[in-house]
């Protein structure tokens, strides 16, 4: 008898989506189980079903065989089920163990926290899973891979016995990614049970014991890990044959296109984030990759090329052009941006596709036949021709952002921002929480762009999309360029290294 | 078909409010019948009435649509009401002191409130630019001024000596806007600003460029447009607005003269309208119509079925509370009764 069974599943969100059809999920105790496939084939849908986040339309959830009905995250901590969000949940004030205990805590007389208990209770949990984590310190000075341990902490604490990892690795380096898998490898000695979510096929091939593959709302089959291939996982996944690895043709490069001299910026909010004497070059055909772990200062180098931010010295160059005090819309005519929160910074969900794809190109006479008008034919026709020319899947170009998936989203941006014909492209985390069939989509739009000679910089948190594509790798720490490195020759294990300050 | 949505919602929730108001009709001993039939008499029954409501609507399309500019441009101006009595007040004096013959003055003094109207509202944009300061606040705020500001004026420097209560002089009588057949000619320059704005908003770059601020902010300023100065303009064309919606009331009303309390409740009238219109500008102008058609009903229910004039008021409130609850609740419900239909079809398939 399995331990979770899920039978004959539906979940039609309202109007009329889709979600899951006849899904049936069974779940071993003790076992790693990964959950693939693409986005909206439905993987979180199940499981936030099985977490009581979600209410499905019809079916039955079967524990040990008893029929449950799970209506709340709460119901499902009683049985036994938790799940670590890629959001972590967390005060940044409290201590570790504060955050750890709140909504569960012992108290002495008079209601006042029993601390020693609860820390001594931690202690030995920590031990005992061979966590690293200083239970005192404050949760906002704890990096992000520290962060997801006190998550999981958290629900060792109430003791559940199935973790729901939502694609834990997104966010953390080759080092983090291995001390998190020692620590589920752990866990799963100690009787708990696995489910992993991911879209990294080496990680799934190398940590379960079964795997899952779901595509358009179904499970398309359910295995052992035995002989298989990343490839082969990819092709159900997908439902074709997938190319995953980046075939570049050698391009000799061309003139400095973006260059900037002694840039350093530094924000009077917070004392952490600077950036110190940039000095980098892009040159036309040529794709640079920006390595660093999230918060080294990616964020404010983008900021401050895009015009979001002013730098407090130094200059930047594009095409020739200095740009270091220019507004935003003088700057938009020579870089293409791929902005790394889509949501916020790419699109405006609510309004057509035409509206959104006509932005920027709107700066200049393109889509005008008058100077201070908008020519709505024109915009319409180059929103169908890009619609076809990126294959978005959306009802017509007067359906909205919001209805697409975020690998149709992201194409949105894309079809705009490279039709605009900057000659420097700007991407950041260009293929974040995308799926293998739209990243592989994503990667050879990036690479065209790179034979038609534009210049790119690349930021990106995935280190083997990184090394692939770029033909040249800066590695930032600290708001500092602490190396340059080729992709041909450094492994990912080194450049990783220098991310972390091992190497310098 | 999205602004024949808006418009059927927003039916459905006028006749349930009506539904509501007969109800409290009954509660107070008159009759609903009795009370619904003077109001359709005296708003739609007749030519006359029928030009009564149109005359009564022409401010309301013109602050319902600056509000719904406004809105539809996520800029929080809430300062109609002060921006027409500062209209108001200045067509009253443009009207007395302009040297200018007939109609030209008549452009003249409407384009010259229009623009005082919208550099009062600019304010507000300065504000927020330079101090960063909510607008919201300080467009309410400047209600008050606008509000004190014009009585003193009315009462002091410009006041009829004749006058009873705080009132500056008659205009000219070769200003007053001229009526055919009851109608008043300032109904016809409300519906030619409403199709303007509906131009500007749709096929301008800067209407564009509004709208787009108005779905995300972030995504206009990142994609190159430049919001501050895009608030700026919102908040000076839907000042314009309710300026000109002021003006107006002088030019083409009965008074002619600028008296205390001739801004009614317009400027929040024209509020609540971009709320029951979505900040649509043609679906507001349209429910406009209807709030003018209560505006002249009431007359009716008060002389006919002695029925008090705020009863208006609380009909008004209750249609917005009611369309805004019928179009989420179609919405919602809707969606439900599709996705279970859909489950229905799509487990019997699998049967």
């Amino acid at each position: 008898m399995s331990y979770i069974e899920m039978k004959n599943i539906y979940k039609v969100y309202p109007p009329d989506v889709i979600a899951l059809e006849e899904v049936n999920f069974s779940l071993q105790k003790g076992e790693i189980h990964s959950l693939i496939g693409e986005n909206g084939a439905g993987k979180s849908t199940l499981m936030k079903i099985l977490y009581g986040l979600v209410h499905p339309s019809s079916g039955q959830v079967y524990i040990n065989g008893n029929e449950v009905k799970i209506n709340s995250p709460s119901d499902a901590i009683n049985f036994g089920i938790g799940m670590v969000h890629q959001e972590f949940m967390l005060i940044p004030s409290f201590k570790v163990y504060e955050n750890v205990i709140l909504g569960m805590e012992r108290t002495k007389k008079f209601g006042v926290i029993n601390k020693e208990e609860a820390i001594n209770e931690l202690e030995e949990l920590t031990k005992r899973y061979g966590f690293d984590l200083d239970l005192n310190a404050v949760t906002s000075d704890l990096s992000v891979a520290a962060r997801q341990k006190v998550e999981i902490l958290k629900l060792l604490y109430r003791k559940v016995d199935i973790l729901i990892f939502d694609e834990p690795t997104a966010v953390l380096t080759p080092q983090e990614t291995e001390q998190l898998f020692t620590e589920i490898k752990s866990m799963k000695e100690m009787g708990k049970t696995i489910i992993f979510i991911s879209h990294k096929l080496d990680e799934v091939l190398e940590i379960s014991d079964r795997i899952t593959i779901m595509r358009s709302g179904r499970i398309v089959s359910s295995i052992e890990n035995k002989n298989l291939t990343k490839s082969n996982l990819a092709k159900m996944m997908v439902g074709k044959e997938v190319i995953l690895s980046v075939t570049k043709k050698p391009i000799e490069p061309g003139q400095i296109i973006l260059k900037t001299e002694n840039l350093t910026v530094d924000f009077k909010q917070s004392k952490h984030k600077f950036l110190q004497d940039i000095n980098i070059y892009v040159r036309a055909g040529e794709i640079v990759g920006l390595a660093g772990i999230e918060g080294n200062g990616q964020l404010e180098l983008v900021q401050t090329i895009i015009g979001e931010s002013q730098s407090l010295n130094g200059k930047i160059y594009i095409d020739k052009n200095e740009i270091t005090n220019s507004e935003i819309k003088e700057r938009r005519f020579l870089i293409s941006y791929i902005p790394s929160d889509r949501k916020k910074y790419g699109l405006a969900l609510t309004a057509t596709l035409t509206e959104n794809l006509s932005m920027t190109h709107h700066l200049g006479n393109k889509l005008s036949s008058f100077k201070y008008f908008i020519n709505w034919t024109k915009a319409k026709v180059l929103s169908n021709n890009l619609l076809n020319q990126y294959n978005i899947v959306a009802r017509g170009i007067n359906d909205m952002p919001k209805h697409l998936s975020g690998g149709n989203q992201q194409k949105v941006i894309l079809a705009r921002e490279f039709s605009l014909d900057a000659p420097f492209l700007l991407l950041d985390q260009p293929t974040r929480g995308l799926d293998v069939g739209s990243i592989e989509y994503v990667h050879n739009v990036i690479l065209k762009m790179r034979e038609k000679g534009k210049a790119i910089l690349l930021i990106s948190a995935d280190l083997d999309e990184l090394l692939s594509l770029s033909d040249r790798v800066y590695v930032i720490r600290n708001g500092k360029i602490v190396v340059e490195l080729d992709p041909t020759v450094h492994s990912k294990e080194e450049v990783g290294e220098y991310m972390l300050g091992g190497k310098e | 078909m999205k602004s024949l949505n808006k418009i059927l919602t927003g039916i459905i929730g006028i006749i349930f409010s009506l539904l509501v108001g007969a109800l409290l009709i009954k509660i107070q001993g008159n009759s609903p019948i009795n009370a619904y039939k003077a109001l359709y008499d005296y708003g739609l029954g007749s030519w006359f009435s029928i030009t009564s409501t149109l005359n009564n609507s022409t401010p309301l399309i013109l602050t319902g649509i600056a509000a719904a500019i406004a809105f539809s441009s996520n800029v929080n101006n809430l300062g109609q009401p002060g921006q027409l009595i500062i209209g108001a007040l200045s067509a009253a004096l443009l009207g007395y002191y302009l040297p200018f013959p007939g109609w030209f003055g008549i452009i003249t003094i409407l384009i010259l409130s229009g623009i005082i109207g919208g550099l009062y509202a600019s304010i507000a944009g300065i504000l927020k630019k330079l101090y960063k300061m909510d607008e919201m606040l300080t467009t309410l705020m400047l209600n008050f001024i606008a509000d004190y500001l014009t009585l003193y004026l009315a009462t002091y420097p410009f006041l009829d000596k004749k006058s009873y209560v705080p009132a500056t002089k008659m205009i000219k009588k070769e200003y007053f806007l001229p009526s055919f057949k009851y109608l008043n000619s300032s109904f016809f320059i409300a519906i030619f600003v409403v199709l303007i704005s509906y131009f500007v908003v749709k096929y301008f770059k800067k209407g564009y460029e509004w709208r787009m601020m108005g779905h995300n902010p972030d995504f206009s300023r990142i994609g190159g447009c430049d919001n501050e100065q895009n608030l700026m303009w919102v908040m000076f064309y839907t000042g314009f607005l309710s300026g000109l919606a002021g003006a107006l009331l002088i030019l083409g009303g009965t008074q002619h003269r600028f008296i205390k309390g001739i801004g009614a409740n317009y400027g929040w009238d024209g509020v609540m309208l971009s709320i029951v219109g979505a900040n649509g500008i043609l679906e507001t102008s349209f429910f406009s119509l209807f709030f003018g058609f209560l505006k002249s009903g009431g007359v009716g229910m008060e002389f006919e079925a002695s029925i008090p004039s705020e009863f208006i008021m609380v009909l008004q409130a209750t249609i917005v509370l009611l369309v805004v609850s019928t179009r989420s609740v179609f919405s919602y419900y809707g969606d439900k009764i599709k996705a279970y239909s859909k489950t229905q079809k799509v487990v019997k398939a699998h049967e």
